[in-house]
């Protein structure tokens, strides 16, 4: 016998009784949306910025950019100066990376972030993550992010809340672990 | 620290209670993520809906668990996932091993998993000439400390900043004498990076899969299971079977409280949802039973499965605070070690590891009842024949005792008497274990006997 058939003729005998599958029906708190997010962010420890427009995107790469800084963009419309390489592992030295985000969960900060474009890899191994995210596409809780989000067949997808961070040295959180060690989202 | 010959809970607990401070700092540290804990959770007005649903959903999956198992085989593999099944332990090793050799792998970077530990698929991969790196920082640090997790999700909480600063200088080359949480994060930050551009095959844990849609969701703050799986071109995703949930609906009931209850945070840094390979590479999931199948026909036993691995029971345990993680006999400690680890526990001591007192089924996320599981674990360790040392051997006498008034009339009136007359330190001997950490109590005049019958009959 094989171990699935093995597997599925044990679970034949269950013990607990058969239970239906609940309702979920879960009261969004649908009040100052895009404040509840901002203060959700801080808490994760990432910044709101309130851009409005495209411009003040810009505007930061183009800084950045001066500054000498390696940064990628994966947003239409912004220009920084550096391609999706060949290779996966030629990103590791990109200081900043530009990447959309499809949906803001203001209940807990959290961004729904698609398989970018080129690598996967890309939004974890940057140094420093911006996020752009369209102002109407703040949700109030994560029951309405998964109704709306797209998770497409072969594809990947990640909420992303603030930079990575660690609190496993005596419980001292530090931020900045193996991911991102800073997230900007502008909200436009 | 945990190093003992006797792998029963109370001697590898008397160890770790040797060191007062460490004892008190440990204690203090949980119970800081348990405060943590109850603001997220009271901060949500639907907090008792969502344990509700949890608990409902989880229940609905374990009794369906077959059709969900065989829906999210058929949906993984038409989004080009490759899908294995393991009936226990030493098969999950071999699966694994044999997509790692296939592929000749000699590095592989894994986040952490409880699953693989329960496997003990470390030593065997190991012993196979692949190097595993543990990613997760608590888990690297105890990897490199050569210990096991102490706790599920902070798997190092047993040890202190300058431990880790020593072990890293030897290890990684940090500065002698250096034990700053951000100086040492950052040097593991560096050391890490090398290992995950330079590995062949990426390993992870499973936070929930996904029936309906053939997807695996992995959770971690530190960004290491998507720098790992997203790297080089195999990723493995090691699955315990009870890890199935039906839709993206009750992921998302899930998702809201994981986080809430493990640690104070609203939700993990990074919830990722793989639901197929990268460009040219390959996904792989291993469904592991491993007993998980054996729990389910029992009605009491069966509910542990509901649980998330939130490890909220652990924090809020008097007894996991006050005795490590090290000194359970099996692989995860605390309330839900002893509900699922219990029939293994050759001791047959953790099932006593536990006063009963409900805090870690208050707190559990899914509602695991924790302590009637117990409870229900001591009872079938009675019937088996098979108390812990000790209790074999007085436990029918009290029972006689407790059954008979009179007899127990009789030795209550002579304790009390003996509690008045007798200096302490002649009794405490004859309180065992009881009195090691306890004051002797101050003996009442009479007995509640007399006074019911004086007052109340
Ligand atoms: S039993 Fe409940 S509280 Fe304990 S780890 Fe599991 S889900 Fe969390």
């Amino acid at each position: 016998m094989s171990s699935k058939s093995f597997i599925l003729k044990a679970l034949e005998q269950t013990a607990i009784a058969p239970q239906p599958m609940p309702e979920i029906n879960v009261a969004p708190r649908v009040d100052d949306l895009i404040g509840q997010f901002e203060t959700n962010l801080n808490t994760v420890a990432g910044v709101l910025h309130r851009a409005g427009s495209l411009d003040l995107v810009q505007e930061k790469v183009n800084t950045l950019v001066a500054e000498g800084k390696q940064v990628i963009s994966l947003v239409d419309g912004i220009n920084a100066n550096r391609e999706t390489p060949e290779d996966q592992h030629d990103l590791k030295d990109i200081d900043f990376a530009v990447i959309p985000g499809e949906l803001a969960v203001a209940e807990n900060g959290a961004i729904w972030v698609k398989q970018p474009e080129g690598h996967r890899v890309t939004p974890f191994i940057c140094e420093n993550l911006l996020l752009v995210v369209e102002a109407d596409n703040v949700v109030a809780n994560m029951h309405q992010a998964v109704k709306k989000l797209t998770l497409d067949s072969g594809k990947f997808g990640a909420f992303i809340a603030g930079p990575s961070k660690t609190a496993d040295i005596e419980q001292a959180l530090v931020v900045g672990a193996h991911g991102a060690c800073s997230l900007n989202v502008y909200l436009v | 620290m945990s190093h003992t010959a006797s792998k029963i809970h109370a001697d590898k607990a008397a160890i770790f209670c040797k060191d007062e401070d460490r004892v008190n700092w440990h204690s203090k540290a949980l119970w800081l993520l348990r405060e943590k804990r109850d603001r997220a959770a009271s901060s949500l007005p639907e907090w008792e809906q969502l344990r509700q649903l949890g608990s409902e959903i989880k229940l609905h999956t374990l009794t369906n668990l077959a059709k969900y198992l065989e829906m999210f085989e058929q949906n993984c593999q038409a989004n080009g996932i490759q899908v294995h099944w393991a009936k226990d332990a030493a098969e999950h090793n071999e699966i694994v091993h044999g997509i790692l050799s296939h592929h000749q792998v000699k590095k592989l970077v894994k986040s952490k998993s409880m699953l693989t530990e329960e496997c003990h698929m470390n030593p065997y991969l190991e012993e196979r000439g692949i190097e595993v790196i543990d990613t997760d920082l608590g888990e690297r640090i105890i990897q490199l400390a050569g210990q096991p997790p102490s706790h599920i999700v902070v798997p190092a909480i047993h040890l202190k900043k300058e431990e880790v600063g020593e072990l890293f200088h030897e290890k990684i080359g940090t500065e002698a004498g250096a034990s700053d949480p951000t100086y040492l994060t950052r040097a593991a930050r560096a050391h890490l990076r090398e290992q995950f551009l330079s590995a062949d095959a990426a390993m992870t844990g499973v936070n929930m899969a996904i029936a309906e849609k053939g997807a695996v969701v992995v959770c971690t703050n530190e960004g290491n299971a998507d720098m790992g799986a997203n790297l080089p071109k195999v990723q493995i995703h090691s699955m315990g079977m009870d890890k199935m949930v039906p839709n993206l609906d009750s992921a998302a009931v899930l998702l809201r409280m994981l986080a809430r209850n493990a640690t104070g945070q609203p939700v993990t840094t990074y919830s990722s949802f793989y639901r197929g390979p990268k460009a040219g590479g390959e996904m792989h999931v291993v469904i592991v039973d491993n007993g998980r199948s054996n729990m389910l026909k029992d009605k009491i036993l069966a509910e542990s499965l509901k649980c998330i691995r939130c490890g909220g029971c652990m924090n809020t345990c008097p007894v996991y605070r006050r005795s490590g993680g090290h000194s359970y006999n099996y692989t995860i400690p605390g309330p839900i070690g002893i509900a699922v680890g219990a029939q293994k526990d050759d001791t047959n001591s953790i099932a006593w590891a536990c006063t009963l007192c409900g805090s870690c089924t208050q707190v559990c996320p899914t509602k695991v009842p924790l302590d009637k599981i117990i409870h229900h674990h001591r009872r079938l360790k009675a019937e088996a024949g098979n108390l812990p040392y000790g209790k074999r051997s007085y436990m029918p006498v009290v029972g006689k005792v407790m059954g008979s008034a009179p007899m127990l009339n009789t030795s209550m009136a002579m304790a009390r008497t003996a509690l008045r007359i007798l200096p302490g330190s002649l009794l405490k001997p004859f309180a065992g274990a009881w009195g090691k950490y306890r004051e002797l109590p101050v003996a009442p005049k009479s007995s509640f006997e007399a006074w019911y019958k004086k007052n109340r009959s």
